[in-house]
């Protein structure tokens, strides 16, 4: 059963990538309206984590529960979580290729609920309108990032995953998708950021939590970690 | 060899393009299916089978109308029915095990079909008003002389053109189109955005069955309705998908009018007719192992 004040949960997850034990019982809680920095090395199970809130097939998820908003994630398949409130923005941004900025944004409306209508997008990111009828595979990284988060947007949002937004982007790209997710900050919506940029990350997040082999080793403020260069050392290297 | 008449020259033109227009219409669901769901469906064949021998029966009992109308919406709910009976179960093992169960199956419906129907050619009456010749002549004042040419044949080559032109406007002016190639691209983000790809992809499948289908009604007076049609077939479209590039649609089209066109041209060598798909297939495949028009990565 879900706690009701409890906004969104993940109880005892166990996930795996075939014989590989990748979440080994993450449980953590968020509250409605807070930004989750995510953290963790390369491979100590953040992604996968993600993976395994959003439904994905794989990693696949073989015990444990998932809670959004009263709901049970866990007994849902990808897409029914994606219709109850879950949006994934993938590590390498999963631009659909062969199809069109708009066409990508238009994907993300097929199924209800819906989310910022298409001229909200281009309101708020006049780049993406500019190239609304290139395809979508030839922008360049940082925009394929911002229509990735778009295209998130335009999903009737309850909990968005952020997984390593800022990776392979020159930094002053980077400023671009911080101004962005500052935007996103201000709209009140749950999130749960996965970055190896932990400053950059922090410096958005109000709350904290590591993972170390798959295993949650910290779970507290975000200005906690900033704080603590020992523990960032342990456990983020940085 | 080299030593046509003009007249001739256009006589297997349109020859190559009635043999391409069977291949283009079943290695188009074939690709298809490959394209969506990734699964290589060596039964589409015994669909094509199916359909002409369901195309024949109705057309004697009942009239060729009824025909055109059944046949293919029989073959859409049996495609429907094959995807959920027994492909989805096969999505995720490797290619030779869809190949093995598809072809058994294939070779089930085949034997059932010569313990209905027998082993022999069953006649297939072109309708009246599919009868006849067109006078090419009157049509393209170039031609020396008298040209005629079948009519039914023709008919089949604008069904052809027809189909393929329906299926490109499904697939490139519909947003269900939209969904199904991008579905081809990455399912996965599909599902991550609230998609039931799976359920388009059945619907898919049985598409690839009705185009089937519609081959059926309007090839089987020109391959014949006999048992081993359904096998004859499946081998030049399946080369006809390779050559094309696994799951390209214009690549389809483009090798299915190629190997059609080959065949007409080297119709009187035997022999030579017998091997030119295969010449093709290894030529293409060792100067582009995707295929003409098959996407980077896919089975290269």
């Amino acid at each position: 059963m879900s706690d009701s004040n409890v906004f969104f949960s993940c109880r005892d997850l166990n996930s795996y990538y075939g014989e590989s034990y990748v979440v080994q019982g993450v449980s953590f809680e968020v509250s409605e309206g807070e930004i989750v920095a995510f953290l963790g090395r390369n491979g100590a199970g953040k992604s996968s984590t993600l993976r395994s809130i959003a439904r994905a097939d794989e990693p696949a998820l073989t015990s444990g529960e998932i809670w959004l908003d009263g709901q049970a994630l866990h007994e849902m398949q990808p897409y029914e979580a994606a219709r109850n409130g879950i949006q994934l923005v993938c590590e390498d941004r999963r631009i659909i290729p062969g199809v069109t900025v708009e066409e990508n944004l238009i994907l993300a409306q097929i199924a209800e609920p819906k989310g910022w209508t298409k001229e909200q997008v281009y309101e708020l990111f006049p780049r993406l309108a500019e190239r609304r009828k290139q395809e979508a595979s030839s922008l360049s990284g940082g925009e394929q990032q911002m229509l990735a988060i778009a295209r998130a947007l335009s999903r009737d949002i309850k909990l968005l995953l952020l997984d390593e937004p800022y990776e392979g982007l020159a930094p002053v790209i980077v400023q671009e998708i911080e101004r962005m997710l500052q935007k996103v900050k201000e709209q009140g919506i749950t999130t749960i950021i996965v970055e190896q940029n932990a400053m950059a990350a922090l410096k958005l997040a109000d709350k904290a939590i590591i993972i170390d082999t798959g295993e949650i080793v910290f779970n507290g403020s975000a200005q906690e970690v900033m704080d603590n260069q020992a523990l960032r050392e342990e456990y983020l290297a940085v | 060899m080299f030593d046509l008449s003009i007249n001739a020259f256009f006589m297997q033109l349109l020859t190559g393009l009635q043999i391409g227009s069977i291949y283009v219409l079943i290695a188009l669901g074939l690709t298809l299916i490959f394209g969506t769901l990734g699964v290589v469906n060596f039964a589409h064949g015994a669909l094509y089978l199916v359909a002409i021998y369901l195309a024949v029966s109705i057309s004697d009992a009942f009239g060729f109308g009824l025909a055109l109308v059944l046949v293919p919406a029989i073959l859409f709910v049996l495609g429907l029915a094959m995807e959920r009976g027994l492909i989805q179960y096969f999505y995720n093992r490797p290619h030779t095990d869809q190949i093995l169960v598809t072809f058994g199956l294939a070779i089930v419906i085949q034997e059932l079909l010569k313990w209905i129907f027998g082993a022999n050619n069953v006649p297939f009456a072109i309708p009246q008003w599919g009868n006849g010749i067109i006078m090419m002549h009157e049509w393209f004042p170039f031609l020396e002389g008298f040209v005629v040419y079948p009519k039914w044949r023709m008919i089949l080559v604008v069904v052809s053109i027809v189909t393929v032109a329906a299926v490109f406007a499904l697939l490139h002016l519909t947003t269900f189109g939209l969904v199904i190639r991008a579905g081809m691209r990455d399912p996965e983000m599909l599902k991550f955005l609230g998609v039931n790809i799976n359920r388009r992809f059945m619907i898919v499948f049985g598409l690839g069955a009705m185009i089937a289908g519609i081959a059926g009604v309007f090839g089987g007076p020109v391959t014949q309705v006999s048992p081993e049609v359904g096998m004859h077939l499946l081998v030049p479209s399946f080369l006809v998908v390779v050559i094309g590039g696994m799951g390209s649609l214009g690549g389809a089209v483009l090798a299915g009018i190629l190997i059609g066109m080959a065949q007409s041209f080297t119709a009187h060598d035997i022999n030579l007719s017998t091997i030119i798909v295969y010449l093709i297939t290894v030529i293409v495949l060792l100067v582009r192992p995707r295929g003409l028009l098959g996407a980077k990565g896919v089975f290269e």
